[in-house]
């Protein structure tokens, strides 16, 4: 158990080169009140190197959504380095933060697409939104959400609509388009995928590949090994709230070396696996619970 | 009886057409490559589902067999029709809904002349089901333990202190690692993947011939979606189960079934066994499944089995 | 605005601000068209309705009709006050107490339980024999002690949006609390508030006619509709139907004002957002034929 957990930390450094979009560096986070504190992260270290696709890997209370939010300043870390863009911010205080988030370097996109839009704002005034904070003048901001409304297949048509009159997969695209307005260098992606079906899904996975081959770096959060394979660069294994495994997809996929990352890609349904392998999720279940 | 859609595949238990009388013929033998000739314990045959305040069909059209140890899984989006026709089979369908051609026969009883009273006592004890959000269907302020003993004493009539020592059992068959624990545990208590274990424990409590999995593992994560499948899996070889696994993600159906329905809005698009729909689809919608996996799943990286690894 | 056309668009909404206009109307010019006198006494006390007092005189042989239109505009300013007083002192620090920190929040939250918690009468008489009495006095303390209400409500209403992602989405994109409150939060908060603000001018009426019974406030020589009600009841085995006008023009405002509430509840927040909808769409059919929809995904 313990060598295969050294293992795992294999290529944690890889694509960290100085110039990284992100770099987290042994970051920990605690949330509770003080006398039921519970940690969330634990020396969690990753870096994201410009137009590079990491995907996240975690299931539900690993962390991974705590991850996301503490590296966009919506929750404090207790300990770590977070360096966005070269700018350490970790001792940012609001102001600080307000300045960098309006040059939109970073963007967000939730998992939740029938949330993720204000239900009163019309799909313009949602896109426009990041631009009319930065300072852009309407009419200009109006002009470029026309453009990136383009580029997730959207028609102009849907920019008077509200929220409520689009389908799921046409919500998830608005908000995947208003997060790239500001053509940011770094989109923390929440389970984009999670609430969509099949078609849309391929439509938005199409959507991040066309983004990566622009030079757009993305962190891709997944609960579901599957949806994160066909993207990601590297992909980042997170088990209670540590960084289990780091490496390139393939190998990760291909040779994982933790045992839960072992499970994880052993329990991942796929279209050739027979269920043969169930002896061996066995095995890795008891070694993992040991 | 209906006529089938011409997309479906051939060489499936496409027995709409046989008379009533004759069930687990050829066809059965066909599907499954065992070659069992047991009679079907559930037949469903050209079973239409209208909406009738609309008076528009939902379904239109789906036969399936199932024999004893089989699985046959359903696979489709939401409002494809998949849980309506397993609802019909349950004989719960939502109000103003009505199976408005074909039938549905559970053990070689027509599901169509039962009475509320005959379905009480098929349900359960015959057919079962487990639906997507276990903890709806158990009472919060009830011991998940006690619920289950509830079930086992009106359906098997056994005494108070039988059914605690049986529904122990149960939760012990469905690997749970303290049932004497989560036997006394309520819903709050226990995680997703254990609740789903509990519902599995209540569907199986009066030996059932016939198990419904309706999504049942889509809210849960993929480790523990391989651990409900895989009890799953055992449940049918050791207790002879026939499965109808329903779910979205062609991948999970594909884990367990022998034979697979592809469904898209009420229309079966594509049937037949496993390996066949997986390697040689025939509807391009099946095709756009299965490229799903294979460009953006962890099948790129995998290399492809050829279809005799499967079988 | 969007919302009072949405108002506007219901018949329930219209009838309520025709008549809201209205009562505006009288408080505005109501003591300019009193045709005499509403304070002079004379000794035609308690007399029928007749050409020169169409509405009859008091006990005091006062001009019941022109104390009526003379009142008027105490009585609705004065709810009017008592509604936007709670609304400065509710619903504002409702809303910041969500954004400026955990001091404020637990100051706000635990001076509102007790203004729920004060007596009413014996807050009134403390209020009063500190400031002194009068009608902006009366109408601070009901404003105080109506605020609680529009605390909870524009609380509970930020609350539930503030967490909410396209919020954190906002707040992301670098918007500063006045930008999430204007432009996300504020729409959320409004319809509730407005309810409650319709109400409180109902309740208003009440609580300004039964504090100038008590003699806190309006004094009583001036006429206010809530005061004419209490004075009439009083010589009700003389003159039984006296009570009937300042009665029905009370219930008459109070009534409008329930009324305008129910139409914002009903063009606000999802419901609002079904009923634009359903218009939408059957505004579109009624164009073109009806495309049948073929169901599933």
């Amino acid at each position: 158990m313990t060598t295969e957990q050294t293992q795992g930390q294999r290529s944690a450094e890889a694509g960290a080169d100085g110039r990284a979009v992100l770099e987290v560096t042994g970051l920990d986070v605690h949330y509770g009140p003080r006398r039921q504190r519970r940690r969330a992260l634990h020396d969690v270290s990753l870096s994201v190197a410009p137009g590079e696709t990491v995907g996240i890997i975690g299931e539900t209370g690993s962390g991974k959504s705590t991850f996301a939010r503490t590296v966009l300043g919506l929750v404090r870390a207790s300990a770590g380095r977070i360096v966005i863009g070269g700018e350490d911010v970790g001792a940012y205080g609001s102001r600080q933060w307000r300045r960098l988030r309006r040059r939109g370097v970073v963007q967000y996109v939730f998992q939740d697409p029938l949330r993720s839009l204000d239900p009163d704002l019309t799909v313009e005034e949602s896109l426009i939104e990041p631009l009319l904070i930065q300072g852009v003048a309407r009419q200009e901001a109006a002009d470029r959400a026309r453009t990136f409304l383009a580029r997730v297949q959207l028609s102009e048509e849907l920019l008077d609509r509200l929220p409520g009159e689009l389908s799921g997969g046409q919500r998830q695209r608005v908000a995947v388009a208003r997060a790239l307005v500001t053509e940011p260098k770094l989109v923390i992606l929440d389970e984009p995928v999670s609430a969509l079906d099949s078609a849309n899904r391929v439509q938005i996975l199409q959507i991040l590949k066309d983004l990566r081959a622009a030079g757009v770096a993305l962190v891709f959060i997944s609960h579901d090994l599957g949806s994160v394979a066909g993207v990601a660069d590297r992909i980042a294994v997170l088990y209670q709230g540590e960084l289990v495994e780091v490496g390139a997809a393939r190998d990760v996929i291909t040779d994982p070396r933790h045992v839960y990352t072992r499970l994880l890609v052993g329990s991942a349904p796929t279209l050739r696996s027979a269920s043969a392998d169930r002896a061996e999720r066995d095995r890795l279940r008891a070694l993992l619970h040991a | 009886m209906t006529t089938l859609s011409a997309k479906a595949a051939p060489g499936t238990a496409l027995c709409a057409a046989e008379p009533a009388t004759e069930p687990a013929t050829g066809s059965v033998g066909e599907l499954s490559t065992a070659g069992t000739t047991a009679a079907p314990v559930l037949a469903v045959r050209g079973v239409r589902i209208s909406d009738q305040v609309t008076d528009r069909e939902i379904v239109h059209g789906v036969s399936f067999e199932l024999t004893p140890g089989k699985t046959v899984g359903i696979v489709g989006e939401s409002g494809s029709g998949k849980t309506l026709t397993c609802r019909a089979t349950l004989g719960i369908l939502p109000p103003h809904f009505e199976v408005s051609a074909g039938s549905i026969e559970i053990a070689g009883t027509d599901i169509a002349t039962l009475t509320p009273q005959q379905w009480t006592a098929l349900r359960g004890a015959t057919i079962s089901a487990v639906f997507q959000d276990p903890a709806s269907y158990l009472n919060p302020s009830i011991r998940v333990g006690a619920q289950i003993a509830e079930v086992i004493r009106v359906k098997k009539g056994l005494k108070r202190r039988e059914a605690r020592h049986r529904a122990v059992e149960l939760l012990q068959a469905v690997q749970l690692r303290d049932p004497e624990l989560v036997y006394g545990q309520y819903t709050h208590e226990l995680s997703g993947g254990m609740l789903q274990r509990v519902l599995i424990a209540v569907a199986i409590a009066a030996d059932p011939q016939i198990l419904i999995a309706d999504e049942a593992t889509t809210a849960l994560d993929v480790t523990v979606q391989a651990e409900i499948l895989d009890l799953l899996a055992e449940l049918r070889e050791q207790a002879g189960l026939a499965l109808v696994v329903v779910s979205h993600d062609l991948a999970v159906v594909a884990q367990l079934c022998d034979e697979v329905l592809v469904m898209r809005e009420g229309e079966v698009v594509e049937q037949g066994p496993t390996s066949d729909v997986l390697h040689r689809p025939r509807h391009e919608y099946t095709r756009l499944l299965i490229a799903e996996h294979d460009q953006y799943g962890l099948e790129k990286f995998l290399t492809p089995l050829t279809p005799q690894e499967t079988s | 605005m969007t919302m009072v056309r949405r108002v506007l668009s219901l018949t329930s909404g219209r009838i309520a601000v025709v008549i809201l206009t209205l009562i505006a109307l009288l408080a505005v010019l109501g003591p300019l068209l009193a045709p005499q006198n509403p304070l002079a006494t004379s000794d035609n006390t308690l007399a029928a309705a007749s050409g020169s007092h169409w509405l009859g005189t008091d006990y005091l042989g006062r001009d019941t009709f022109s104390r009526l239109l003379d009142g008027s505009r105490v009585s609705v300013l004065g709810s009017l006050e008592v509604a936007v007083m709670a609304l400065v002192v509710g619903a504002i620090p409702g809303i910041l107490s969500v954004y400026l920190g955990r001091t404020f929040e637990w100051l706000t939250l635990r001076l509102a339980d007790t203004l729920v918690a004060l007596p009413f009468l014996l807050f009134a008489v403390a209020v009063i024999a500190l400031l002194g009495n009068g009608i902006t006095q009366a109408m601070l303390v009901t404003g105080a002690l109506v605020s609680p209400l529009f605390y909870r409500v524009a609380r509970a209403a930020t609350l539930a949006v503030a967490r909410s992602p396209y919020v954190e989405a906002a707040l992301v994109a670098g918007a500063s609390t006045g930008w999430i409150v204007r432009r996300h939060v504020w729409v959320k908060v409004l319809p509730p508030i407005a309810v409650a603000l319709a109400q409180t001018i109902g309740v208003g009426f009440i609580i300004v006619s039964s504090l100038t019974f008590l003699g806190i406030g309006v004094q009583p020589p001036a006429p206010t509709w809530g005061g004419l009600l209490a004075s009439d009841l009083g010589y009700l085995s003389y003159q039984p139907w006296a009570p009937l006008a300042p009665a029905v023009l009370i219930m008459i405002t109070v009534w409008a004002s329930n009324l305008l509430a129910d139409a914002i509840r009903d063009v606000s927040g999802e419901a609002g957002r079904a009923f634009v909808n359903t218009r939408k769409a059957r505004a579109n059919r009624l164009g073109k034929p009806d495309p049948v929809s073929t169901g599933g995904a």
